[in-house]
């Protein structure tokens, strides 16, 4: 999987690009643990994510708790099959989603 | 004791040669009486009358070269089926001919541009020969393409049997002189096997190949220590009998392109039984003789060991209709397992043990023998099972087998996607927690159902009994702050397939997902 990341003063926007599963998850997770910090907005683009497991929804849960409390947390551009894994999740509700 | 019969036998001469004959056998009474009937023209009823008479002293005659017309004869009158009468055979001289194949039992000659003649190494051999004809007639008419022999030939004091074979070529030398070509042999060679593999052959046409691979395992007992041979006897015992063609020597010197025609020839070991008895004849022609010697391939099959390393595993893998190398280890430590049985036994039936190369090479295949035989748990296999150790890294692995199984399936994309979801979850699920902290191994299978169209995918472990679908589903209506990470994946699953079934049976936990197509 690929992460383009891009910092504006406290404005992360992440691409994923791939698919965010078991294997992959774990990349994402450093990459957050080691950018978020005085981090108020992160956004995270979808368009390029072509697949999502559970290990994948435990990330962006973790990440979105975490910007909860710090800032907001969006993710944009979100293809159907992954915006159906979110529903029958109830991710879409737990997510902002645009 | 020979005697010849010249000229004409019949009713005005036929008491003169009895007497003939009674005097030159001069009262002995030899084990056999052979009449030579090269310069027999004709015989009447009143000479067969006569050969009749000597059948009641001399139990056993046997008639040789007699010519077509004497021979149809006594083919007619039912002598042929009294005592053994041997036709005449056309000479034949393999002098300044070109060798084009040599199996095990004989060496193949072009003898002309439409013809060749198979030599057979034993000067005994007219009884194999009629054998293999027979075996070859049977495989034409269950639709294997092979030669057809149409005549038996004298070449010296051996017998041969010609075959119409136009411009053949043996697939072991396109491999040797036309490298580029190796894809395009593995793809007819594994055509060819299926069809073999994929023939039913009537009872009782061929013989059982697992009665001699049962026999290679009795003979083993003496040579393993007594659990490894207790265990490799049961192994072979636990094969189930199977009446399926399998050809028994299915290496590339008897593959031969004929114009446009692949056939396949030496047919003396055609046999019914499970397809790994065959897979192992091949690991030996391919790799196992040249384990200890790599040389030795060069010499049998007229190509090196990395041509011949690469066949195999392309072989295999088409064959397996898989790119997983798990799933080809697999298979192939399987037919491992009876190749180096049969290589010892037979190395040890030449005198192995009496040369030093001999014993180290039995020293190498009963290692790796051993080693196979304690990690195996069966020789039979399916291409629509995976095993393999249930671990995250594997799942790549799994989730590529999955896919493989349902390539030639009408499944639209998302569907896949869904599908492949689902292996993910329950695969790591397993990997996570059916062995911690230990490891342990997991059977995936994958089985589509035709009316109405759907794959069921049948997860198996023997880690804790764990029973998914006893959980509660997780709370979706939770916000992000109350909201737990567990359960997320079985939930997933549930939702996206269409049926999940559990059982614990056998100290094993079996869960299926089905989804409609």
């Amino acid at each position: 999987m690929k992460i383009n990341k891009t910092l504006n003063g406290s404005t992360l926007d992440i691409a994923l690009e791939g698919r965010l599963d078991t294997t992959t998850a774990p990349e994402l997770e450093e990459v957050l643990k080691d950018s978020l910090e005085g981090v108020t907005e992160l956004n995270l683009d979808f368009e390029k994510l072509e697949y999502i497991s559970s290990a994948g929804l435990r990330v962006l849960l973790s990440a979105q708790k975490l910007m909860s409390k710090q800032g907001s947390m969006k993710i944009t551009h979100v293809a159907d099959v992954i915006m159906e894994i979110f529903e029958v999740t109830g991710f879409n509700e737990i997510l902002t989603i645009e | 004791m020979i005697i010849e019969l010249k000229g004409r036998i019949d009713s005005n001469n036929a008491e003169q040669v009895e007497n003939g004959i009674r005097q030159q056998l001069g009262g002995e009474k030899p084990d056999e009486l052979v009449l030579d009937m090269e310069q027999l023209e004709y015989i009447s009823s009143a000479g067969l009358r006569v050969i009749l008479r000597l059948k009641k002293e001399y139990r056993n005659i046997r008639m040789i070269n007699a010519n077509s017309e004497i021979y149809e004869i006594l083919e007619m009158t039912g002598f042929t089926e009294m005592m053994t009468v041997e036709k005449a055979y056309r000479v034949v001289s393999v002098e300044g001919c070109e060798e084009i194949g040599r199996g095990a039992n004989g060496t193949i000659y072009r003898i002309d541009q439409d013809n060749v003649v198979k030599v057979y190494n034993d000067a005994d051999a007219l009884e194999d020969i009629q054998h293999e004809r027979e075996v070859a007639k049977l495989a034409l008419i269950l639709d294997i393409p092979t030669a057809i022999s149409y005549d038996v030939v004298k070449v010296g004091d051996k017998y041969g049997s010609v075959f119409e074979l136009l411009n053949a070529s043996a697939f072991s030398k396109i491999l040797a002189t036309e490298p580029e070509k190796l894809d395009w042999c593995v793809g007819e060679y594994v055509k060819m096997l299926k069809k073999i593999h994929g023939t039913k052959v009537p009872a009782g046409k061929l013989p059982d190949i697992k009665d001699t691979v049962l026999s290679w395992a009795g003979f083993m007992q003496a040579y393993l220590p007594k659990e490894a041979g207790e265990k490799l006897l049961e192994l072979v015992e636990a094969v189930p009998r199977d009446d399926h063609m399998i050809h028994g020597d299915y290496h590339t010197k008897n593959i031969m392109l004929a114009g446009d025609d692949v056939l396949i020839i030496d047919m003396d070991t055609l046999a019914v039984g499970n397809p790994v008895f065959e897979l192992a004849s091949m690991y030996n022609a391919f790799l196992g003789y040249s384990e200890y010697d790599p040389s030795l391939i060069m010499s049998f099959q007229g190509f090196d060991h990395d041509t011949a390393l690469e066949f195999w595993k392309k072989s295999l893998s088409a064959y397996l209709e898989t790119k997983c190398e798990t799933k080809i280890r697999e298979v192939e430590d399987k037919a491992r397992i009876v190749g180096y049985t049969r290589m010892i036994r037979r190395s040890i039936r030449r005198k192995g043990l009496e040369t030093e190369k001999g014993r180290a090479e039995i020293e190498l295949w009963k290692s790796e023998l051993l080693e196979l035989l304690e990690k195996t748990d069966t020789l039979t296999f399916s291409l629509n099972e995976l095993d393999i150790e249930a671990s995250p890294e594997n799942l790549p692995e799994v989730q590529a087998f999955v896919e493989e199984r349902l390539a030639g399936v009408d499944c639209p994309e998302k569907t896949l996607m869904q599908i492949g979801l689902a292996v993910e979850e329950i695969f790591v699920n397993i990997a996570s927690y059916a062995y911690a902290p230990e490891k342990g191994k997991a059977v995936v299978r994958v089985e589509v159902n035709g009316d109405p169209l759907s794959v069921s995918i049948t997860f198996v472990d023997h880690g804790i009994p764990y029973d998914p679908l006893a959980k509660d589903d997780p709370d979706v209506t939770l916000s992000a702050e109350e909201r737990g990470i567990g359960g997320l994946g079985i939930f997933m699953t549930k939702k996206i397939m269409d049926d999940i079934a559990y059982e614990y049976i056998g100290g094993k936990n079996i869960l299926t997902l089905k989804k409609n197509l």
